[in-house]
C-alpha cells in the first residue's frame, strides 16, 4: 500500500513537472494588433497557424452567414479565380480548414516552413479582398442545399443536428451555425463582403507552432494582412433549461437503428470552478471502452456498439450528453439503463474501484495532450477562450487526484438531472409506443430541422 | 538509440535547395529489429520526448483468408480479442489498459487484422505480457460469443445498411472483385455471421495467430535491450502455426483476378436521395511500380480543391455534383483505381457515366503536367510528416511494409518511385487503366 502510494505521488509529481515544462514552451507576444501565442517545435520543417476571431455565429443576422463568409473566401479575389486561388495553395500543400461555432472562429493553414512567406501572405489577400463572385455563390448555395437535403442518409448527424436544435431551443445557440435550407439563399456578396470586414476588425489571436524560423511571419502578417482587433464579445446570460416532459421521435426512412441522444445546455455559473468534476464525470460516464455507458449498455447487455458522454463549455454556455444508437427493439431499454444509470451515479451506487479506475485513466492518460503540439496549441486556444488559467490544464492530474466520490455524484447530479434532459430519438415510426412508457412522445418531421 | 527523424532537403520545385539528395536518403528511422525461432519479428523505435509509447500488433489475416460461411471470422475474432484469455481473464485487459491512461482498439481489413494501445511507459511489461496471453490463450467463452455476436451485427447495421456510402463501397468490391477472396464483406455476410460457431472461430484462431504471422511494433519512451528481452521472454515461448504458411500459399495471385471482362453497371437501392456513385477500375498490387504512379493520377484528378474533378464537376454555375474524389487502393494481392461523388438531383446516371469515362480518358493528356505532378510530391510531403507526427503514426508506418512487404526499409524505395515518377509515367498508367472495363454502382432511393 504503501509502495503504491509513494510510487503514485511521485507519478503525479513527475507529470505535474511534464505539465509545467511544457506550459514554460508557450511563449505570448504581440505582432501589431495580434496577439500571438506559439510553440516552437523543431520535429519536422512545417507549421501550424490557427487564427482565432473573437466572433461567431452568435454575430449572424441569419443562419448560416459566418460558415458561408469562411466557406467562399477563397472563391476569387479582384486578382485572381476560385481555381487560381485553390491551385496556388494545392502546390504548396498548403492545407487550409476553418470551423464556426456560435461564440468564435478559428483559420488554420498547415504547410511547410520554407512557404510560409507566400502562403500566409496569399491568406492575407484573402481576408483583405474575397470579392465572392455571383457565380461561385450561386454554385456553393446549390451545394450546400443538395448536402443537407442529402442528411437523412447519415441518420447520426442527422441526429446531431436536431438534437442541438430541440435542446438549445430557449438560447440563441439554438439556430444551426451551417445554415438551413431557408437561409442559404440570402446570402448575398455584399453581405459576405461587410460580414468579412467585421471578422477582419474583431479581436484576434494567432496560435502558432514550428521551427523557430517561422517567426518570420510576422513581418507578413503586420505588412499584409492589416488587421485590427477590437474586442467586441458580449456576453450572454442565459438561464438554466427547463424542465423536459416529452421524448422526441424523428421518423425517417429506412432506420433499422435508433440514433439516441440524452442532454442538456449549461450554463457557466453551473461549472464554474468544476471543470475537473465535470470533465471527470464525462469519463466516467463515457469515455473509453470500461466507461459506465459501454459496460452496461454493450457489454453487459450487447445493446450497442458504441456510447459516449460529454460535458463541454464554451464561454457562455455549454453541453452535457450521452449519445449512442441501438436497434429499434431495444432503444427504450437503452434509455431505461441510461436513466438507471444517472440515478446511480447520483446515489453513490459505484464502486471505490471504477472511481479509481477512472483517475488512474484520466491521470495516466495526461501526457498525450503534448504528444501533437498542434492539438496541444488548439488546447490552449479554448482555455483562453474560456478565460482560464493555463494553470488548471497543467495541474489536471492533481485536480483529479483529489476529487472524491461523493464529488462526482454532485456532479451527476448537477448535469444530468432527469426531468431537465432533452430525449431525441432518430428512428422508425414504431418506436412510439415502447418510448411512451418513459414518456409521453411528441412526433417531429426531420425536414422542419434542415 | 534514439528515434531520430531527419529531412535535409526537398525536392521541391520552389525550393532553393543547394545539395540534392534524393527523400529516402534524408529520411532516416532507427529501427531496432529483433526476430525470434518462433517467427515473431519485433520493430522498436525509441522516442523519449514524452514518457508515453505506442504498441501494435499486426496479424496477418483478413477478409481474404476466409471462405463462405465463415465470412467475417476475422473481424468477428477482433472483437474476441478483447473478451479475455487465460492469465488476464474476462474483462480484465481493457480495465488494466484504461485504469493505467492507456487506450487500446483495432481493426480488420482484407489483408491484416492490426492491435494498437498507447500507454505510459510503466506499462511496457504488462501490455506485452497481455498480448503474449491472449496471441497463446485466447478464451473465447461462449456466453461472451453469442454476446458479441449482436454488437457484431449492430456494427454491420452502422456500417452497411444504415449507411448509403459503407452500402456504395461494400456493392463496389463485391462487383469488382466477384468470385474472388476480395470480394467478400470483412464484417461478413448475414447468414454466416448468424450461424458461425465458436469452434470455427477457434480453429480460425489456432491457424492464424501465431507469432509467425505476427508483426510486432513498439515507438516511444522505451530502453531497446529492456523491450527487446522482456519481447524474448513473453513470446519466445508461444509456439508457431504449422498450417499458416500454407494458408498463404494457397491464396495464388491469380485467384485475385477480377473475373469480368466487360463494363458492369449496378444500380442498388438505399436511402440517399442524392445518387452516390463510384466507378472502379482494376490495377495492380501494392509494391507494383506502376501503383506509384497511379497514386499521383488519383491526386491530380480527385485531391484538393484545384483537382480535375472537382473544377468540372462541382466548381462550375450548375454543378452536376456536390462532392468528388478518387483514390487507388493497393492491396496485398491486387489493386484498384476508383472514383466516387455525390450527384446532385436530376443528373441521369447513364449519360454521367458516359460522360465521366469520356472525360478520365481526357484528363490523360489534359491535366498530367510538370505542374500537377510537382504539386502532387509537395503534398504527398505534408501527408509524410502529418502521418509521422505520433508514436502510433510512426508504429503504423512500419508496421504495414512489414507486413505486406516483409520489409520495413520499403518506404525507401517507395519514395524514391515516388521521387522519379513523370509526367509519361502517369500518362501511360492513366491511358492504361481508363481504358480498361470498370464497375459502376450507384446508391439511390429511387432505384428499384
Amino acid at each position: 500500500m504503501k509502495k503504491i502510494i509513494t510510487i503514485s505521488l511521485l507519478s503525479l509529481l513527475s507529470t505535474a513537472a511534464m505539465g509545467a515544462s511544457f506550459l514554460d514552451s508557450v511563449n505570448r507576444t504581440k505582432w501589431g494588433d495580434l496577439d500571438v501565442v506559439w510553440i516552437e517545435d523543431n520535429k519536422f520543417p512545417r507549421f501550424n497557424a490557427a487564427i482565432y476571431f473573437q466572433d461567431g455565429s452568435l454575430s449572424d443576422p441569419f443562419s448560416g452567414l459566418t460558415q458561408g463568409t469562411f466557406d467562399q473566401i477563397s472563391s476569387g479575389t479582384s486578382k485572381e479565380s476560385e481555381r487560381e486561388i485553390s491551385e496556388f495553395f494545392d502546390f504548396y500543400g498548403a492545407d487550409l480548414k476553418h470551423t464556426v461555432t456560435h461564440e468564435y472562429s478559428v483559420f488554420s493553414v498547415q504547410g511547410l516552413t520554407k512557404d510560409i512567406g507566400p502562403v500566409m501572405g496569399k491568406v492575407c489577400e484573402l481576408f483583405s479582398d474575397a470579392q465572392y463572385p455571383q457565380k461561385e455563390l450561386i454554385s456553393y448555395v446549390s451545394r450546400s442545399k443538395s448536402r443537407l437535403k442529402n442528411l437523412v442518409t447519415s441518420h447520426s448527424a442527422l441526429a446531431d443536428r436536431i438534437f442541438r436544435q430541440i435542446s438549445l431551443t430557449e438560447t440563441p445557440y439554438a439556430v444551426p451555425v451551417e445554415g438551413t435550407l431557408a437561409t442559404f439563399d440570402k446570402l448575398n456578396q455584399v453581405g459576405l463582403k461587410e460580414r468579412l470586414a467585421e471578422l477582419n476588425n474583431a479581436k484576434k489571436v494567432l496560435y502558432l507552432t514550428g521551427p523557430s524560423d517561422i517567426k518570420k511571419l510576422e513581418d507578413v502578417i503586420t505588412k499584409k494582412c492589416n488587421w485590427s482587433a477590437k474586442s467586441s464579445y458580449k456576453n450572454l446570460v442565459l438561464k438554466k433549461p427547463s424542465s423536459q416532459s416529452a421524448i422526441y421521435l424523428v421518423p425517417v426512412p429506412g432506420a433499422n437503428q435508433a440514433q439516441i441522444r440524452i442532454g442538456r445546455y449549461v450554463i457557466p455559473d453551473e461549472i464554474k470552478g468544476k471543470y475537473d468534476h465535470f470533465s471527470f464525470l464525462a469519463g466516467f460516464l463515457g469515455g473509453g471502452f470500461t466507461s459506465k455507458l459501454v459496460q452496461e449498455l454493450r457489454v453487459k447487455r450487447g445493446l450497442t456498439y458504441s456510447a459516449g458522454a460529454y460535458v463541454s463549455m464554451q464561454r457562455d454556455y455549454g453541453r452535457a450528453g450521452i449519445m449512442t444508437f441501438s436497434k429499434n427493439e431495444s432503444a427504450a431499454e437503452a434509455i431505461s439503463i441510461i436513466r438507471d444509470i444517472f440515478q446511480d451515479v447520483t446515489a453513490k451506487k459505484f464502486t471505490p474501484e471504477e472511481f479509481k479506475h477512472q483517475q488512474g485513466h484520466q491521470i495516466g492518460g495526461f501526457s498525450f495532450t503534448f504528444e501533437e503540439t498542434h492539438a496541444f496549441l488548439s488546447q490552449i486556444m479554448l482555455y483562453d477562450h474560456q478565460q482560464r488559467d493555463l494553470k488548471e490544464l497543467v495541474n489536471y492530474p492533481d485536480l483529479i487526484a483529489s476529487l472524491t466520490p461523493e464529488a462526482l455524484s454532485q456532479a451527476n447530479l448537477e448535469a444530468f438531472p432527469w426531468e431537465r434532459l432533452t430525449i431525441v430519438v432518430v428512428g422508425d415510426k414504431s418506436l412510439e409506443k415502447s418510448l411512451s412508457r418513459i414518456r409521453p412522445v411528441r412526433i417531429l418531421n426531420y425536414q422542419d430541422y434542415l | 538509440m534514439k528515434f531520430w527523424l531527419v529531412l535535409f532537403a526537398l525536392l521541391m520545385g520552389c525550393s532553393s535547395v543547394t545539395e540534392k539528395k534524393t527523400l529516402s536518403e534524408n529520411i532516416h528511422i532507427d529501427v531496432e529489429e529483433l526476430k525470434l525461432d518462433n517467427g515473431l519479428t519485433a520493430l522498436i523505435v525509441r522516442n523519449p520526448k514524452l514518457p508515453i509509447f505506442s504498441l501494435q500488433l499486426f496479424y496477418k489475416v483478413g477478409g481474404k483468408n476466409e471462405v463462405p460461411g465463415i465470412t467475417g471470422a476475422s473481424h468477428f475474432l477482433e472483437h474476441m480479442m478483447f473478451k479475455g484469455a487465460k492469465k488476464y481473464g474476462k474483462s480484465t485487459m481493457d480495465f488494466i489498459i484504461e485504469g493505467s491512461g492507456g487506450s487500446t482498439n483495432a481493426y480488420t481489413t482484407n489483408d491484416q487484422t492490426v492491435y494498437y494501445e498507447n500507454l505510459p511507459s510503466t506499462q511496457l511489461e504488462k501490455i506485452l505480457d497481455i498480448e503474449s496471453d491472449r496471441m497463446e490463450n485466447l478464451l473465447l467463452d461462449v456466453d461472451d460469443f453469442n454476446k458479441e455476436r449482436e454488437v457484431v451485427l449492430e456494427e454491420r447495421k452502422m456500417r452497411y445498411e444504415n449507411s448509403p456510402r459503407g452500402q456504395l463501397y461494400l456493392e463496389m468490391m463485391q462487383t469488382l472483385y466477384k468470385g474472388t477472396p476480395y470480394g467478400r464483406s470483412v464484417i461478413g455476410d448475414i447468414p454466416d455471421l448468424k450461424s458461425v460457431t465458436r469452434e470455427q472461430i477457434f480453429k480460425y484462431f489456432k491457424r492464424f495467430y501465431a507469432p509467425n504471422n505476427a508483426t510486432l511494433v513498439l515507438v516511444g519512451d522505451v530502453d531497446i535491450s529492456e523491450a527487446k528481452s522482456i519481447i524474448k521472454e513473453k513470446f519466445g515461448k508461444i509456439s508457431s502455426s504449422p498450417s499458416v504458411e500454407e494458408a498463404h500459399k494457397e491464396l495464388k495471385e491469380e485467384d485475385f483476378v477480377p473475373k469480368w471482362t466487360i463494363h458492369q453497371t449496378l444500380a442498388k437501392k438505399g436511402e440517399s436521395p442524392n445518387p452516390i456513385f463510384m466507378m472502379a477500375f482494376p490495377t495492380y498490387k501494392a509494391g507494383h511500380s506502376k501503383g506509384y504512379s497511379l497514386d499521383v493520377l488519383s491526386s491530380i484528378i480527385g485531391s484538393g480543391k484545384s483537382a480535375s474533378l472537382i473544377n468540372q464537376y462541382i466548381l462550375v454555375e450548375k454543378p452536376i455534383a456536390t462532392s468528388m474524389y478518387s483514390a487507388h487502393q493497393s492491396l496485398e494481392k491486387s489493386g484498384f483505381f476508383f472514383v466516387g461523388g455525390e450527384l446532385v438531383r436530376g443528373v441521369k446516371l447513364p449519360e454521367f457515366r458516359e460522360d465521366l469515362l469520356k472525360r478520365l480518358g481526357g484528363f490523360c493528356d489534359s491535366e498530367i503536367t510538370e505542374r500537377n505532378i510537382q504539386k502532387v510530391k509537395n503534398n504527398y510531403l505534408t501527408g509524410l510528416y502529418g502521418g509521422l507526427d505520433t508514436n502510433a503514426g510512426l508504429g503504423s508506418f512500419l508496421g504495414e511494409r512489414q507486413l505486406i512487404f516483409n520489409d520495413w526499409r520499403f518506404y525507401k524505395k517507395e519514395l524514391d518511385m515516388y521521387e522519379k515518377v513523370t509526367v509519361n509515367d502517369v500518362k501511360a498508367v492513366c491511358k492504361e487503366a481508363f481504358l480498361k472495363p470498370s464497375v459502376f454502382v450507384s446508391v439511390w432511393n429511387m432505384h428499384k
